[in-house]
């Protein structure tokens, strides 16, 4: 235990080190205040590019605040997913390949705790960078748009949190035995997969965790009581998260070696 | 323009720069970058956002 | 006798079809400096690596002398792979810290110990600068500090000259010498010069198994056999002669090469008679002809040459 909070500790000494404790929340930042400014600003750059023909320019509605809000969040599902699971390939794999796990578990550290650790450290970049990316977003929203409440705010992103999480655990399960690259790939693949066929068959996966987006969507547009408690999703997510530190756990556990 | 409130905006353009600047000094004390370190400083003024998130992701090899 | 500190017996292990290490047994006892020798390929990363819980054997058991919590006794140990790796944006004091703590050190502590540590290995004046920074013999260095820093009751070391230059080799050996006065070592290596420079007992292993162990002193009388080299002229004649001195009763053992050859004999003064008569004898061209004691390295360069 005192061993994880020790690795626990060096991650997030790298993680400042190497600035992602400043980009990646930077990122989310602008992020999430890119939506509601294009939003409230798209008559102007609309007018700006000079071929746009008429109707178009009359016929622009402002949406609501909720949907703006999701369209923002819904900015971290592609390029912050993409942003997260570049930063998270190398976790385990990084360390496997050039030998630096060897030498720390080397030491009394189990291997569990040492992906615990990393799992943590992880987390809480996501935890900082989410929170400060939604703050901005609503901020930029109620600001230009119109306002929300704010505790459903609060739920719709940590519902996308937890989606993220997922992405973030499937990377680090899978950087635990393949190459970084390859991890980032398939991490990749699967979550856009799983968020594929929760597209083209909602009724049938709307208890995964690829479910969890588009309940952050209705949350927002439609508020707490309308979409009510649903926790299917958040719990077949809790699973995988489980499932992906056990099994890196385990990988990890047999493969402390360098190549 | 005289609906663009300079106010809100000009925060994010500040971060944005940081966001260069940041990216800029750890290029500058990186030991181990895949590829030219020009041609990073070149992605990184241009490429705005996605310039600095492709150096930070891709561009910085980790030891 | 003094219980050993660690007791290896029939340690295996395979890889599929592939055995690395065939079942070895042996005890360190404390205090000891063992060195692990034999050619790239005997087994001795693999052993060292087993010892420091890094891979699970295939069979076999490792006991170390006390009690532990699950058998886990890596807080006792100290281990340096061949080539360790750090994490390049760290200063070299933060490792050493950072090993401190692992081994369960609280920070105030941790912190003077690597600062000591950091000193001993020589490296005082860089241990403020990025590890990224540090040269091959550095890292090794390195690598010792933080294998040292919690005192280890074992320390092993995987090849731990074998990547640096002559003074690098120098310095580190310099070290181990001093080390191994405070605790036990273990460490492999491929020349037995380095396990004769620091150690008082060896293992010599090839193809994953043990084909000699013992104290050095021990080791030397034993292999100090005396010995008769013989160079005849090449000719169909004198190699025959040779043949026919190898099956003498004197002779312990014969290794021929065509028109040369080496004797084992138990009675030197009969056996150097005896042939020199013979040869004169039968008119043999001889070349060359030695009488003397074979020594460790020819023991050693039999195993790992043979």
């Amino acid at each position: 235990m005192r061993n994880t909070w020790i690795v626990y500790q060096k991650e997030m000494l790298e993680t400042a080190r190497t600035y992602k404790l400043i980009w990646i929340p930077v990122v989310f930042i602008l992020l999430g205040a890119m939506q509601p400014i294009i939003t409230y600003y798209m008559p102007e750059i609309l007018q700006a590019a000079n071929n746009v023909p008429q109707g178009i320019l009359e016929g622009y509605v402002m949406p609501g605040a909720g949907t703006v809000m999701s369209q923002a969040l819904g900015q971290y599902s592609t390029i912050g997913i993409l942003v997260l699971v570049l930063v998270a390939m190398n976790s385990l794999s990084g360390e496997r390949y050039n030998g630096s796990a060897e030498l720390v578990l080397s030491k009394p550290v189990s291997p569990a705790g040492f992906v615990i650790a990393k799992w943590a450290g992880l987390f809480t970049i996501l935890f900082l960078a989410l929170g400060l990316g939604v703050a901005s977003a609503l901020y930029y929203t109620e600001q230009l748009i119109g306002s929300l409440p704010w505790m459903d705010v609060v739920a719709a992103a940590a519902l996308y949190g937890i989606w993220l999480l997922c992405a973030l655990s499937l990377t680090l399960l899978f950087s635990a035995f393949l190459r970084a690259p390859a991890a980032a790939f398939l991490s990749l693949l699967s979550s856009a997969g799983m968020a594929l066929a929760d597209s083209l068959m909602p009724s049938w996966f709307q208890w995964t965790p690829a479910a969890l987006p588009g309940l952050s969507a209705r949350l927002l547009s439609e508020g707490r009581e309308a979409v009510g408690v649903n926790l299917s999703p958040c719990l077949s997510a809790a699973l995988l998260i489980l499932f992906c530190v056990a099994g890196a756990s385990t990988l990890m556990g047999r493969n402390k070696l360098p190549k | 323009m005289e609906r663009v409130n300079w106010g809100l905006i000009l925060p994010l353009l500040a971060l944005q720069v940081l966001l260069a600047v940041i990216g800029l000094i750890s290029l500058w004390k990186a030991e181990n970058v895949r590829g030219p370190k020009w041609l990073w400083i070149i992605i990184i003024v241009a490429g705005n956002l996605l310039g600095s998130i492709a150096y930070f992701t891709v561009g910085r090899r980790e030891i | 006798m003094m219980q050993p500190l660690l007791q290896v017996s029939n340690l295996r292990k395979s890889y599929g079809r592939h055995l690395s290490v065939g079942g070895i047994s042996f005890e360190i006892a404390q205090g000891s400096c063992v060195a692990l020798l034999g050619p790239n390929g005997a087994g001795k990363t693999t052993t060292l690596r087993m010892i420091a819980g890094l891979l699970p054997p295939s069979a076999g058991s490792i006991g170390f002398t006390g009690s532990y919590q699950g058998g886990d006794f890596r807080r006792e140990l100290g281990y340096l792979p061949q080539s360790p790796a750090f994490y390049g944006w760290m200063s070299g004091q933060e490792y050493v810290v950072f090993a401190a703590k692992l081994a369960g050190m609280n920070r105030k502590e941790a912190e003077g110990k690597a600062k000591a540590a950091l000193e001993r290995v020589g490296l005082k004046a860089a241990a403020r600068r990025r590890i990224a920074g540090y040269s091959g013999g550095m890292k090794q260095r390195l690598g010792l500090a933080q294998a040292l820093v919690h005192r280890p009751r074992l320390l092993l070391l995987d090849e731990p000259v074998s990547a640096l230059d002559p003074i690098g080799r120098r310095e580190v050996m310099e070290l181990l010498r001093e080390i191994r006065e405070e605790t036990t070592i273990v460490f492999s290596t491929h020349v037995l010069h380095d396990a004769e420079e620091v150690c008082d007992e060896i293992i010599v292993m090839k193809d994953g198994l043990i084909a000699e162990q013992g104290a050095l002193s021990v080791l030397r009388s034993k292999y100090s056999q005396p010995v008769i080299t013989v160079r005849t002229e090449k000719n169909a004649e004198a190699i025959q002669w040779l043949n026919s001195v190898g099956a003498k009763p004197f002779i312990l053992e014969a290794r021929l090469n065509g028109e040369h050859a080496v004797f084992n004999v138990d009675n030197l003064k009969q056996a150097r008679h005896t042939i020199l008569k013979e040869a004169a004898a039968s008119n043999i061209p001889l070349l060359q002809f030695e009488a003397g004691s074979s020594t460790l390295e020819d023991m050693f360069m039999k195993v790992v040459g043979g």
